[in-house]
C-alpha cells in the first residue's frame, strides 16, 4: 500500500497549522471591522469573490511557471521575457475579471436588498478593481518568486506555489480591501 | 499570440469560480445576524474556507496521481488505497478544526473579544467534518465520472473542487453556527 492516513496527516498538519494562523489573522481584521462590513454587507459577498479570484489567477501563473521551469523554456532570471509575458496577462485577466464580478455582485446585492446604505455602481466598481490590481500585482509577484525559490531548491513548485500564494492571497485580499475603502471613505 | 490564447483558455473558467464564490459570499452575507450574535464566528471563516481547499484539494491530487500511476481505476476505484486518503482527509479536518478554533479564541482573547470557546470550537469542528464528508463524497463521484469518461483526473477536480468547495463550506459554517446557536 503507498498511501496511510497516519502519513497523510502528518505531512499535512505543519503546513495547514502556518497556513490557518495566517487566515485567523486575516479572521481577526474582519472582527476588528465587523461593523463596518455589518453596514455594508455588498463587502461581506465580495470577500470570498475577490480571494478566489487572486487565488485562482496565482495558483495558473504558478502552475504555468513551474511547467516552463521543468521544460526549461523559462529560466530562472527576473529579466525572462516569457515569465513578463505571463505576469502581465495574470494582471490582465484580474482587471477583466475584477470588473465583470464586480457588476454582477453590485446586481446580486441590489436585488438582494443588501445595499442598506448607498453606494454608488461606479464607486463599488472602482473599489473592487483597485483592490483587485493592488492583489493580483501581489499576488503573481509572490507566484514567481515561490515558483523560483523552490524549483532553485529542487523542490517541485507545483506542490509549493499554490498554498502560498492562495494564502498570501486571503490575507492581504482584506489588508487591500480595507486599505481602498479608507481611501474611498466608505465605512468609517 | 501567447496573450490572446491564455485569455480564452483561462479567463472563462476564473470568471465561473468567481460567479461560484458569489454565492458562497451570498450565504456569508446572509450570516450577518448570526455574526452580531456569536461573536468570534467572523474570524473562523477565511481559515476555514482555506482548510477545505487545502484538504480537497491535496486528497484531489493524490488520487489524481494515484490514477496515473495504476494503483486506482474505475473498476477498482472502492479499494483500501481509497479508504486511507478518505480516512487521512477525514482526521486532518478534525484535528485542524479543533487547532482553528483554539487559535480563533486565542487571538479573540489577546484582542479584548472573548467569545465562548466551547461554541466557537462546536461550529468549527461540525462545519469542518460535514463538509470534510460532503466534499470528500463529491470528489469520488466526480473521479468516478472522470475515469469511466477516460479524463486525466488532474484537469477537472482542481476548478471543480474549488468552485463547490467554497459554497459548500459557507453553507455547512450557516448551519453549523444555527444549529450551535440553538442547543446552547
Amino acid at each position: 500500500m503507498i498511501y496511510s492516513w497516519k502519513k497523510i496527516v502528518k505531512h499535512g498538519l505543519p503546513l495547514l497549522t502556518i497556513t490557518l494562523l495566517i487566515e485567523v489573522f486575516a479572521g481577526q481584521i474582519l472582527q476588528g471591522k465587523q461593523e463596518a462590513l455589518l453596514l455594508f454587507p455588498i463587502f461581506l459577498i465580495s470577500i470570498p469573490v475577490i480571494n478566489s479570484v487572486s487565488g485562482n489567477i496565482g495558483s495558473v501563473l504558478g502552475a504555468r511557471l513551474a511547467s516552463g521551469l521543468h521544460v526549461g523554456y523559462i529560466q530562472i532570471s527576473l529579466k525572462d521575457k516569457e515569465m513578463h509575458d505571463n505576469l502581465f496577462i495574470s494582471i490582465l485577466i484580474g482587471i477583466i475579471t475584477y470588473f465583470i464580478l464586480a457588476i454582477v455582485i453590485y446586481l446580486i446585492a441590489l436585488f438582494g436588498n443588501l445595499l442598506t446604505e448607498d453606494i454608488a455602481l461606479i464607486e463599488f466598481i472602482a473599489i473592487i478593481v483597485l483592490t483587485g490590481f493592488l492583489l493580483i500585482c501581489i499576488v503573481a509577484f509572490v507566484s514567481v518568486f515561490t515558483a523560483f525559490i523552490s524549483f532553485k531548491r529542487g523542490l517541485d513548485p507545483d506542490d509549493i506555489v499554490a498554498p502560498v500564494v492562495t494564502t498570501v492571497g486571503d490575507f492581504m485580499g482584506i489588508v487591500f480591501l480595507f486599505f481602498i475603502l479608507g481611501i474611498f471613505g466608505v465605512g468609517l | 499570440m501567447l496573450a490572446k490564447v491564455m485569455v480564452k483558455q483561462s479567463l472563462p473558467l476564473i470568471i465561473f469560480c468567481g460567479i461560484g464564490a458569489i454565492l458562497a459570499g451570498s450565504t456569508f452575507g446572509a450570516m450577518k445576524d448570526l455574526i452580531r450574535e456569536i461573536p468570534g464566528l467572523i474570524v473562523i471563516i477565511p481559515a476555514i474556507i482555506a482548510l477545505r481547499g487545502n484538504i480537497s484539494t491535496a486528497f484531489g491530487s493524490r488520487i489524481g496521481s494515484a490514477y496515473h500511476l495504476g494503483i486506482i481505476n474505475a473498476d477498482n476505484l472502492w479499494n483500501d488505497e481509497l479508504k486511507e486518503n478518505i480516512k487521512g482527509s477525514l482526521f486532518l479536518s478534525f484535528f485542524v478544526s479543533i487547532i482553528i478554533g483554539l487559535l480563533s479564541y486565542f487571538t479573540s482573547f489577546l484582542l479584548n473579544v472573548y467569545p465562548d470557546p466551547v461554541k466557537i470550537i462546536l461550529i468549527v469542528l461540525i462545519a469542518g467534518v460535514i463538509s470534510a464528508i460532503i466534499l470528500t463524497l463529491m470528489t469520488i463521484g466526480i473521479i468516478y465520472l472522470v475515469f469511466k469518461r477516460g479524463y486525466d483526473p488532474d484537469n477537472v477536480t482542481g476548478p471543480a473542487l474549488a468552485t463547490f468547495g467554497d459554497i459548500i463550506t459557507m453553507l455547512c459554517i450557516f448551519g453549523s453556527a444555527i444549529f450551535v446557536e440553538a442547543i446552547l
